[in-house]
């Protein structure tokens, strides 16, 4: 479903790569969690997945369309919801969501269940009416998070989706991962919450300063390090520097 | 007091310091407010120079009948309210709207020390109010009647603690307007309300002018007499209601008796009580009118009317895109005053300046009764120009701001990009073209069919116009703004866009001017719309590669 072929990133004219050489593949259906430290590179990743940071090198396929060659095309199948839910904020609530599913095309009956059925799952629905400048943050985040999910996407990206999120929203929204997994959708997002990982992820990604430095399964990722507890540790272990 | 003395210099300094002004040249802040000002502020000059002039024969009026001291009260009048009305605009802006409150209310400085800092602000920007109001009046008096030094003394200390009073009020009044009436949250209200009044202030002043030159034309050598009659007894009725006035006014006609110096010192004193009685309330008061930061009403658990099958609507990308646009555009202050506004207000400052310009604007006027087609190229022109000025096409990227990665995720194409864009823009020039043929109307008479050929082919020649400006914009859009006014004020694309879309607005009107003897007309509007079909046919194809590439080069 999605693939990462070797892409390196560099911000500027600074030589230092943000991100070197990822190769990744996610197959349909599975919840992939991209873990790893402050500025290892996770966002830079995840932008050059979704359109917005063009690579230095390497390609990014989802679904077997080349994002950076037939943009439309990949963003159809693609939902991205940042780590910083920056919308316009002059809208009202309804009418962004509105806008962003007529971007998709998305028809009317669905677009009212849809929009009815999360706006009340995550307890915005009476602040749909309201602009989106009286939100706060999380509100901002779920609304971000509903708008994603109007288009159904085959991709769901999050960047560290957790932050921000009231206890039962956060369950809401790990209950939506699985269940769009089972229905053979892939989820692929960051994250600095090990245990959700732990729990929630089929497979794993551990980047630190722009590479992959482990890769697999909890199963893998344990047989690979010494210390086998927890995610935590093994985390700790392998980013730790020499 | 240290702290408030620091306080006023601070804010004196931001006000009208050297720092904040070589920082707004640098940063062509404000540029449209400039431009608007400016022609406000030049159409009014002739009628500035023309009512100094009426006021001598006014003085001389008075005096005919005996009743000089008259004409100073009402100078103070007239100044007096003019500072309170602006006073109350200014007061709300300063003490409420200012971006510093924030930062001044957790320092620990008392609600006086701030509000006393500002007053002393305002004060001095009152004098631009007042000056040019009360020295017209208090020099005609002083020269005509050949006063002596101590005329000029207590009317140097009259004029300089003329705005003292009515600020005062102003402030007050404001004050417990804000702490008693329920208009947190409506910030983007109270200033739309505050231009418009200014707007209607400035419209009221122009037809004033011309009704009272008017009436100098019919009434003919007995004019000024009449008017110092009438004015007469306007100024015995409001006077006694404005003591103020009256003490100004007494100090200075008996400046040589001991009444004058009593007045002399319930004028200043009385101003000074204010102020204290004034910065005692603000104890009070202030804090708690303040608003907070966040200006916006929320409805928390409140029921709503809510079909959401109402508003749920599906449109065309482009259509919700425009839509989105022209939400964006209303909804923020800054934009509705630029953009919407400004395609309101200069067509009727225009048009104002033809109609009551006097002599100099008789060449233009000769020009328009001369040829209808002129009226209606220059119309066209003019709304092909607003196309340009309304800053919509050319600021349409970069008020995306923070928001612009909403853009490049979702799977719309660039062909929708532009027609949305572009529509936007057209919608808001519908609106200008309304009011360019509405100003027609006053100076010229055109026909049906005129009207027509304005509107449609002025719309046209908005169309290449807004993708000009988009394409700059889109080839270096501003997006990391905190606050919109950058987007839009100082936003360097919005000059570029204008230099270019006057060099191309001038260039067709110079070849239309070149060959307008030689070709029939039909031919001219048919020449037109080709050269602007073909731009924009021209401009979509760059337009549709560029934001390809753009939208991917982006960071
Ligand atoms: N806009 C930018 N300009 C320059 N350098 C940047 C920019 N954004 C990120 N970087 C650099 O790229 C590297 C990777 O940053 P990135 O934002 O991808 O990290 P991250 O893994 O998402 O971190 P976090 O967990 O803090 O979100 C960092 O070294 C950072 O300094
Ligand atoms: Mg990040």
């Amino acid at each position: 479903m999605l693939k990462l072929e070797g892409i390196s990133k560099s911000y500027g004219k600074s030589k230092v790569k943000a991100v070197n050489d990822v190769n990744l593949e996610v197959k349909s259906g599975e919840i992939f969690g991209f873990l790893g430290p402050n500025g290892a590179g996770k966002t830079t990743t995840i932008k050059m997945i979704v359109g917005l940071l063009k690579p230095d090198e390497g390609k990014v396929f989802v679904d077997g369309v080349n994002v950076w060659e037939e943009p439309l095309k990949s963003k159809e199948k693609i939902s991205y919801v940042p780590d910083n839910p920056e919308i316009y904020d002059r809208l009202k609530g309804i009418e962004y969501l509105n806008f962003i599913a007529d971007m998709y095309g998305i028809e009317k009956d669905k677009r009212k269940e849809k929009i009815e059925y999360y706006s009340k799952l995550f307890n915005i629905e009476n602040a749909l009416w309201d602009i989106i400048s009286s939100y706060s943050h999380g509100m901002k985040q779920k609304l971000v998070l509903t708008s994603a999910l109007l288009n159904d996407p085959q991709l769901f990206i999050l960047d560290e989706p957790m932050v921000g999120l009231d206890p039962k929203s956060s369950f809401n929204l790990k209950e939506i991962m699985r269940h769009m997994c089972d229905q053979g959708k892939t989820v692929f997002f960051s994250t600095h919450v090990m245990e959700v990982a732990e729990k929630l992820c089929d497979r794993i990604a551990i980047i630190n300063n722009g590479r992959i430095i482990a890769l697999g399964t909890m199963e893998e990722l344990r047989s690979s390090a010494k210390e086998k507890e927890s995610l935590e540790n093994i985390f700790l272990e392998l980013t730790e520097d020499e | 007091m240290n702290k408030t003395i620091s306080l006023i210099k601070t804010e004196l300094n931001i006000t009208f310091g050297l720092t904040a002004l070589k920082h707004s040249f640098k940063q062509k802040k404000n540029r449209w407010t400039v431009v608007l000002i400016s022609i406000a502020l030049l159409s009014l000059i002739p009628s500035y120079f023309m009512l100094v002039k009426g006021l001598g024969g006014l003085y001389d009026g008075f005096r005919q009948i005996g009743q000089q001291s008259y004409f100073l009260m009402l100078g103070f009048l007239v100044s007096q309210m003019a500072v309170l009305v602006f006073g109350l605009l200014y007061v709300m802006s300063k003490f409420y709207f200012s971006n510093d409150i924030v930062h001044l209310v957790p320092l620990p400085i008392k609600p006086s020390q701030i509000v006393g800092s500002k007053f002393a602000s305002l004060m001095v920007s009152e004098y631009i109010t007042s000056l040019p109001l009360i020295l017209p009046f208090v020099i005609i008096y002083g020269t005509k009647g050949y006063m002596g030094f101590s005329y000029w003394l207590y009317s140097f200390i009259a004029v300089l603690t003329l705005p003292l009073v009515p600020l005062v009020i102003a402030s007050i009044l404001i004050m417990a307007f804000m702490k008693y009436t329920n208009i947190r949250g409506k910030k983007d209200l109270i200033r739309t309300i505050s231009a418009i009044m200014f707007i209607i202030f400035v419209v009221y002043f122009q037809l004033m002018i011309n009704r009272i030159t008017a009436r100098g034309i019919a009434d003919g050598e007995n004019f000024l007499f009449n008017l110092a009659r009438d004015a007469n007894l306007l100024v015995n009725t409001f006077g006694r209601m404005w003591p103020p006035g009256m003490w100004g006014t007494f100090a200075l006609v008996n400046h040589t008796s001991i009444s004058g110096l009593i007045n002399l010192v319930l004028f200043i004193g009385v101003g000074v009580l204010g102020l204290m009685l004034m910065i005692y309330l603000s104890e009070r008061i202030f804090f708690d009118g303040l608003i907070g930061n966040t200006d916006q009403s929320s409805s928390k658990g409140k029921e709503h009317n809510k079909d959401s099958s109402k508003s749920i609507n599906v449109n065309k990308p482009y259509i919700a895109l425009a839509k989105k646009e022209l939400i964006m555009l209303f909804k923020t202050p800054i934009y509705l005053m630029n953009s919407i506004g400004g395609v309101i207000i200069v067509p009727i400052i225009m048009a104002m300046s033809l109609f009551t310009g006097g002599e100099d604007m008789a060449p233009l006027r000769a020009i328009i009764s001369q040829s209808k087609n002129y009226v209606v190229l220059g119309g066209i022109g003019f709304i092909a120009v607003m196309g340009i000025l309304n800053s919509i096409g050319v600021t349409t990227f970069s008020r995306e701001g923070n928001n612009f990665w909403i853009q490049r995720i979702i799977p719309i194409t660039p062909r929708d990009q532009i027609i949305g864009r572009v529509l936007a823009s057209l919608a808001v020039q519908l609106l200008a073209a309304v009011f360019i043929v509405g100003s027609i109307f006053f100076i010229a008479s055109i026909s049906v069919f005129d009207v027509l050929l304005i509107v449609l082919i002025g719309i046209f020649a908005s169309i290449p116009m807004t993708m000009m400006g988009m394409t700059i914009d889109i080839l270096r859009p501003m997006r990391n703004w905190t606050n919109p006014q950058q987007a839009m004020k100082q936003n360097l694309n919005v000059l570029i866009g204008l230099a270019v879309g006057a060099l191309y607005v001038g260039g067709i009107g110079y070849l239309v001017y070149k060959v307008i003897s030689r070709l029939s007309i039909g031919i001219i509007y048919g020449g037109l719309i080709g050269v602007l079909l073909l731009t924009s046919i021209v401009l979509y194809m760059i337009l549709d590669k560029l934001i390809f590439t753009q939208f991917q080069e982006l960071e």
